[in-house]
């Protein structure tokens, strides 16, 4: 194992030792450094902590590409004055993160195993780790796209920028149209001892997409769980930027089905130029916590923006997405769905979705539209769709919708001899189909359908 | 009777030619004549039937009696607000209304304690009169399902889509639609008369021994009552039986009822044959529920 064990001290005492002894790790001992001495406006202990054992997990080291090592020294700094969110942060006022908290922290050193499945790419394109190009021109024109702070940053988008070893870079050249999608695999952290059930692995992957003016690309992003091994324990803190260039073109698909009991937090950050186009189509479904904050700036006019989501809480869990989509030039043209479906009386979902229209965002067309299912007494969402409107002239809508499944499209079904419980189980699934149906590729379609039939019905495997 | 799913043409049924003199006895009509005779135990035995909407706790049937036997065709006609729909929303066992008295024999069964699939199962259709539009489920995908629930009570295998396929297109071509109406989700964006088509669709495909048709001529053209009438004249073999729901005397003429009866105020008012319309159509409802 080479991850360097974190634990707050506060909960120390609550470790067995017997546990502890047996794991190959160093337990780190609070002792000053250079975190400390730079910065002391966290009140946090916790995270001060949290943020020396990511430190020394992943040094930096003279062979860091220096986008990377700017990253880290940015992370850390607004690390420190970043207390651990709470329940009376709005952020994360329905998220509950405690047991997060309360693990055993083991960050991975290593870059977190993705799979390329994707062969044949157009000259000029690379898709890689950054960590290969350390020479090229191309790191250059790189670096200045990597951002280091958001405006709604939080902590976690910091702990990806100290604790990213490395990051996966797909850059597509000026006018290029790269014909098939570009797929990231990526496997949960392999722990190759046996580690106390407190323990939490901690990968944090991270990719940076650039397209330059013209250029398009499907990429195409997957969290998975191990297959045998759905109940494992660890926590997935990734981050995905991207940069759309003029007239550019990305279409993005993120499935997330990680193991019930792990932690999934996920930041998508999108900077659009003029005239460019953003589509997402996000299906989570996994993990006991979801969280997928998803930032859109634009940066020029007449853009294009589509977002598509479906989250899934079929067991104790909470699906949350925090979306902010702020338009400051004109005629942005935007449409968001999100879907929930609610199967559990212990389920939840969160949806915290914000439009910005900005004062020179003039005759903006922006619609919302967020629509829960809820099928279980107690079952919970949270839904807090907002737009902000400054301009004068634009077209903007929003809606939300919380709902059992209908009775008269039951009745309808059962009026045809068809049972309640296929009645239900048909539309829950078509509920769903709707946000499914947009993955542009049909090999993802179907793989996801039958993900997602088999979590709403169980029986049917 | 059984149950019987109609996987062929009956080779009783002869195409009703497009003729503009509908008003003819059909062959169907003729065979009836045979049937009823034969007929020993009613089909459907309403008594004395009470309900209220539940949500409202307002009593719509105030005592309904009917008897249909096999073979027969019914008309009810009646006032708007005079309980028709509920009537036959109440026998397909719709959740918005509570029975509150009386019963419902169905081929020997209290249909009553029956849940609404089970009544469709075993052979009772209703045409809604507003479908209501399901998306994400495609027309195809719901006909099948449909189809296949029928076939596991009959105890015969499930077929897959494409098994299907051949007797859907042959089920489509009786009601005049093209074979892309099967891949749009059910009822989403349809017009009203495509609705209609739709429901007639779905009693092609999994047959009944009573269909209930409530107001399906309501809001269709000349030429898509026809093909609706033809289809409903084709698909019922001389032992089924039908309940329709009307305002209108020109599906009558295409359907020939054997009885017309006329509700008012959650009863069935006045119970005569086809004459009955006319006098209606003259002078309203008033003379024949008086």
């Amino acid at each position: 194992m080479n991850g360097v064990a974190f634990s707050p001290a506060a909960l120390s005492s609550l470790i067995p030792s017997s546990s502890s002894s047996s794991l190959s790790h160093r337990k780190l001992k609070p002792k000053a450094s250079s975190l400390h001495s730079q910065q002391a406006f966290t009140s946090d202990p916790y995270v001060l902590e949290l943020a020396e054992t990511l430190e020394e997990t992943i040094p930096s080291t003279p062979s860091t590409p220096l986008p990377l090592h700017n990253l880290r020294n940015a992370s850390s700094q607004s690390l420190l004055s970043t207390p651990w969110p709470s329940r009376r942060d709005e952020p994360f006022r329905f998220t509950d993160l405690s047991f997060i908290r309360q693990s055993r922290i083991l960050p991975l050193s290593h870059p977190t195993p993705v799979n390329l499945l994707t062969s044949h790419l157009p000259h000029g394109v690379y898709v890689g780790p950054l960590s290969a190009l350390s020479s090229s021109p191309l790191l250059h024109t790189v670096s200045q796209f990597l951002s280091h702070t958001l405006p709604n940053a939080d902590l976690f988008w910091s702990i990806n920028g100290i604790a990213a070893p490395d990051l996966t870079l797909v850059y597509v050249p000026e006018g290029c149209h790269v014909d098939s999608p570009i797929h990231l695999q990526y496997t949960p952290p392999q722990p190759t001892t046996t580690h106390a059930s407190d323990t939490m692995h901690l990968s944090n992957p991270r990719a940076l997409v650039v397209l330059e003016k013209g250029a398009r690309v499907d990429i195409i992003e997957e969290f998975s769980s191990t297959p045998g091994n759905e109940n494992e324990c660890y926590w997935s803190n990734a981050a995905f930027e991207a940069v759309i260039g003029e007239g550019a073109k990305l279409s993005h698909s993120y499935i997330q089905t990680q193991s019930f009991r792990a932690a999934h937090i996920k930041w998508t950050s999108v900077r659009q130029e003029s005239s460019s186009t953003y589509e997402l189509v996000e299906v989570s479904a996994g993990g006991k916590l979801g969280r997928h904050n998803l930032h859109i700036q634009q940066l020029g006019p007449d853009t294009v923006t589509e977002l598509s989501t479906l989250h899934l809480s079929v067991g104790d869990q909470t699906q949350d997405l925090h979306s902010t989509l702020v338009l400051d030039h004109p005629r942005g043209y935007s449409r968001q769905l999100h879907k929930c479906i609610v199967t559990h009386s212990q389920g939840q979902a969160v949806f915290d979705g914000n439009v910005k229209v900005n004062r020179y965002a003039q005759q903006t067309d922006a619609g919302q539209l967020t629509r829960s299912l809820l099928l279980e007494p107690r079952a919970t969402v949270n839904v807090k769709p907002n737009l902000q409107i400054v301009a004068d002239d634009v077209k903007c809508s929003h809606g939300a919708a919380i709902s059992d499944l209908e009775e008269s499209q039951l009745l309808y079904f059962q009026a045809r001899g068809i049972d309640l419980k296929t009645a239900r189980r048909v539309l829950t699934f078509a509920f769903g189909g709707e946000v499914i149906d947009k993955f542009p590729y049909s090999s993802i379609r179907d793989t996801v359908r039958s993900q997602i039939k088999t979590l709403l019905d169980p029986s049917s495997c | 009777m059984a149950l019987s799913l109609p996987t062929h043409s009956s080779p009783t049924l002869i195409p009703l030619p497009r003729s503009p003199k509908p008003t003819f006895p059909t062959l169907r009509r003729l065979n009836y004549r045979v049937c009823v005779a034969t007929a020993a135990t009613p089909l459907l035995q309403v008594n004395d039937l009470r309900a209220k909407i539940v949500e409202s706790n307002v009593e719509i049937l105030h005592g309904v009696n009917l008897t249909v036997n096999q073979g027969e065709v019914h008309a009810v006609m009646g006032k708007n607000g005079s309980g028709k729909s509920t009537f036959a929303k109440v026998l397909v066992g719709h959740p918005d209304y509570e029975v509150t008295g009386g019963s419902v024999v169905f081929k020997g069964e209290n249909l009553l304690e029956m849940e609404p699939e089970e009544r469709s199962l075993a052979g009772l259709f209703m045409s809604f009169q507003s479908p209501v539009e399901i998306p994400g489920v495609s027309n195809d995908e719901f006909l099948v399902m449909a189809y296949n629930a029928r076939r596991k009570k009959l105890g015969l295998p499930e077929l897959g889509p494409l098994e299907c396929f051949s007797y859907l297109m042959e089920k489509l071509q009786l009601v005049n639609m093209k074979p892309d109406f099967l891949n749009r989700n059910v009822n989403e964006g349809f017009s009203g008369g495509e609705r209609k088509r739709n429901e007639i669709l779905q009693l092609a495909v999994l047959g009944a021994d009573l269909a209930i048709l409530d107001e399906i001529d309501s809001g269709l053209d000349v030429d898509a009552l026809r093909d609706v009438a033809n289809a409903v004249n084709r698909i019922l073999t001389p032992q089924n039986s039908l309940l329709m729901i009307t305002h209108y005397r020109r599906i009558l003429d295409l359907l020939n009822p054997t009885h017309v009866h006329v509700m008012d105020k959650g009863k069935i008012a006045r119970t005569g044959d086809i004459s009955m319309v006319e006098a209606i159509e003259a002078e309203g409802y008033e003379t024949v529920s008086a």
